[in-house]
């Protein structure tokens, strides 16, 4: 890692950072305010029985509503908003960070000292992943800090919530992993950014697609997010060391990957 | 030698690339790399940078293969890209720091007198700066950590004639330290006043690698001449010079070299008024390669 070239990525890419995770600790507090509304509210089960069960089932409200807190910020944020917005992240972020200066050329100022191209690579490797790391942690401050100050009556299990961001850290970790790999590869930014859009778009979709039907459910063996179920890490039905091992191994796998390709490739700079 | 690339060939998809490129720079000497755009020169530095891996042959400096050892040879080298593309979101200064940063350089006096001599406010925001501005930068980048090798992709684009002028006396300045120099460029008169050998690339291929003063030998000129007389473009045409065009009084000679005997014409007629064409270095070449496939 290169200390000089890491102070100046997070020069450039912090305000993003802070920038992302604001927008959901904002949208996870207020749902952590709405919380003790609704759960007193009986009528609103008797509208989700209504609801079709696979829609139900694709946003994570498998079986009503969530009977605790934790639960219900499970399924009403970590099973869609925070998948969008790290997605959003993972895709942009990791682009922006190798591909877009091959692509404008601004490597070559880089490469043009004696900053080796595994140095560069790593630096930027670190960047992404700490970013991730900070919008993943202001997330699950926020809602820690909601369930304090909102709903102190409701129950809340801690150690899932926990579990839940982990997870979903690592998780968008492989994801971040992957589109930093074909960043690597790609000479063109909005070729990268299109590629690892499109697979992890796909991911998701199969994985919306395969919880509406059980007859679609062979599909979950085809996409990455079957592995997270935040719904179901609230209800402690989730043995969650397995899943975050597999995870950690296939991220850095990946980025490893990145570097000696990076490392060996022709750069049109 | 400080720089040697021996049978270098990179061949794109699209069939062009480099052939069998081959020249040598020794210390202490400047060279000019010259071609029209498309040639090859970009391509043959981008492998000195380290940027590419060469399909065959190599590329060293100081001994050290280009692709392998790109990063210690970082540390001997300033290079100025042919193309500006600093990060946006900084301004001149934080990029030169970023780049001072990785260089792990701790003396700024060299940077501080190159922007007092280009005259630019370095505070300025890399997204409000003129290319001239940004070709600053670029050539404070190049020569702030004062290298013995200085590798420079057309230097003075973007520059006003002044900083051109200031440009060639920073070249010369570290061609009497001794500095390595290689330079590609499209004018004629900076590589004249500042290079001692040149290399001249055409669709890939080296076509000549010449001493300048003969380079300069080779160079014509075009004369547009005014005679006060018509008669006198008789004269001027029986007389053996390299008549081009001629209409009523005026006339248009070409000359290469031998200029005694142009003058010697010229004194036996009445000029009304003398214009020189000055031909660009890319009417000079073209010339030159017709010349050379001709000897082939």
């Amino acid at each position: 890692m290169n200390l000089s070239l890491f102070r100046a990525m997070m020069k450039l890419h912090g305000k993003t950072f802070i920038s992302y995770g604001f927008g959901a600790a904002v949208y996870l507090l207020l749902a952590a305010w709405i919380y003790p509304q609704i759960a007193g509210f009986k009528e609103i089960n008797k509208v989700m029985e209504q609801m079709p069960e696979g829609f139900l089932n694709a946003f994570g409200f498998e079986g009503g509503m969530p009977e605790d807190l934790s639960g219900f910020l499970a399924a009403e944020y970590y099973g869609l908003i925070f998948l969008l917005i790290l997605m959003v992240y993972s895709i942009m972020t990791s682009t922006q960070l190798v591909s877009r200066l091959v692509d404008r050329g601004s490597l070559a100022y880089l490469l043009a000292t004696p900053t080796s191209r595994t140095k560069v690579a790593m630096t930027q490797a670190i960047v992404l992943t700490l970013g991730l790391l900070l919008i993943t942690f202001i997330t699950f401050l926020a809602g820690v800090l909601g369930a304090n100050w909102f709903a102190q009556d409701e129950t809340f299990h801690f150690d899932r919530f926990v579990q839940i961001n982990v997870l979903g850290f690592l998780l968008f970790f492989v994801v971040c992993s992957y589109s930093f790999f074909i960043s690597c590869l790609m000479n063109d930014e909005k070729r990268a950014l299109s590629i690892s859009g499109a697979i992890t778009v796909i991911f998701f979709m199969i994985s919306l697609i395969s919880k509406i039907s059980q007859e679609l459910d062979w599909l979950e063996n085809f996409t990455l997010f079957t592995l997270y179920q935040p719904d179901e890490i609230a209800r402690g039905t989730v043995e969650v060391l397995p899943i975050s091992i597999w995870l950690t191994i296939t991220g850095i796998l990946f980025f490893i990957l990145s570097i000696v390709v990076f490392r060996k490739r022709d750069l049109p700079l | 030698m400080s720089i040697v690339i021996d049978q270098l060939t990179k061949v794109f998809p699209s069939g062009k690339g480099i052939f069998d490129v081959s020249f040598e720079v020794g210390k202490g000497e400047v060279f000019g790399y010259l071609g029209p755009n498309g040639a090859g020169k970009s391509t043959t530095i981008r492998h000195l940078m380290g940027y590419m891996k060469p399909q065959k042959g190599q590329a060293t400096i100081n001994g050290l293969d280009c692709f392998k050892n790109s990063a210690e040879i970082q540390k001997k080298v300033g290079y100025l890209p042919g193309e500006i593309a600093f990060l946006e979101g900084m301004n001149g200064l934080e990029f030169l720091n970023l780049l001072a940063g990785m260089r792990g350089l701790k003396n700024f006096q060299r940077r501080d007198e190159l922007i007092e001599l280009f005259q630019f406010d370095v505070k300025t925001p890399i997204r409000k700066m003129s290319k001239g501005m940004k070709q600053k930068v670029g050539i404070v980048a190049a020569f702030m950590h004062d290298p013995d090798i200085l590798i420079l992709d057309e230097p003075t684009s973007g520059l006003d004639p002044l900083m051109q002028r200031q440009f060639i006396e920073l070249i010369l300045e570290e061609k009497k330290k001794g500095k390595t120099i290689l330079m590609s460029s499209h004018s004629f008169s900076e590589i004249d006043r500042t290079c001692d050998r040149v290399g001249i690339i055409k669709d890939g291929k080296i076509v000549a690698i010449e001493d300048v003063h003969r380079l300069r030998s080779m160079q014509r000129k075009l004369f547009d001449i005014t005679l006060r007389k018509e008669e006198d473009v008789q004269k001027l045409l029986q007389s053996g010079l390299d008549v081009t065009k001629s209409n009523r009084n005026q006339v248009q000679v070409a000359v290469q070299g031998d200029y005694d005997s142009f003058i010697n014409v010229l004194a036996n007629v009445e000029v009304d008024s003398l214009d020189v064409h000055t031909q660009t270095l890319e009417e000079i070449f073209m010339h030159y390669y017709d010349k050379r496939g001709e000897i082939k």
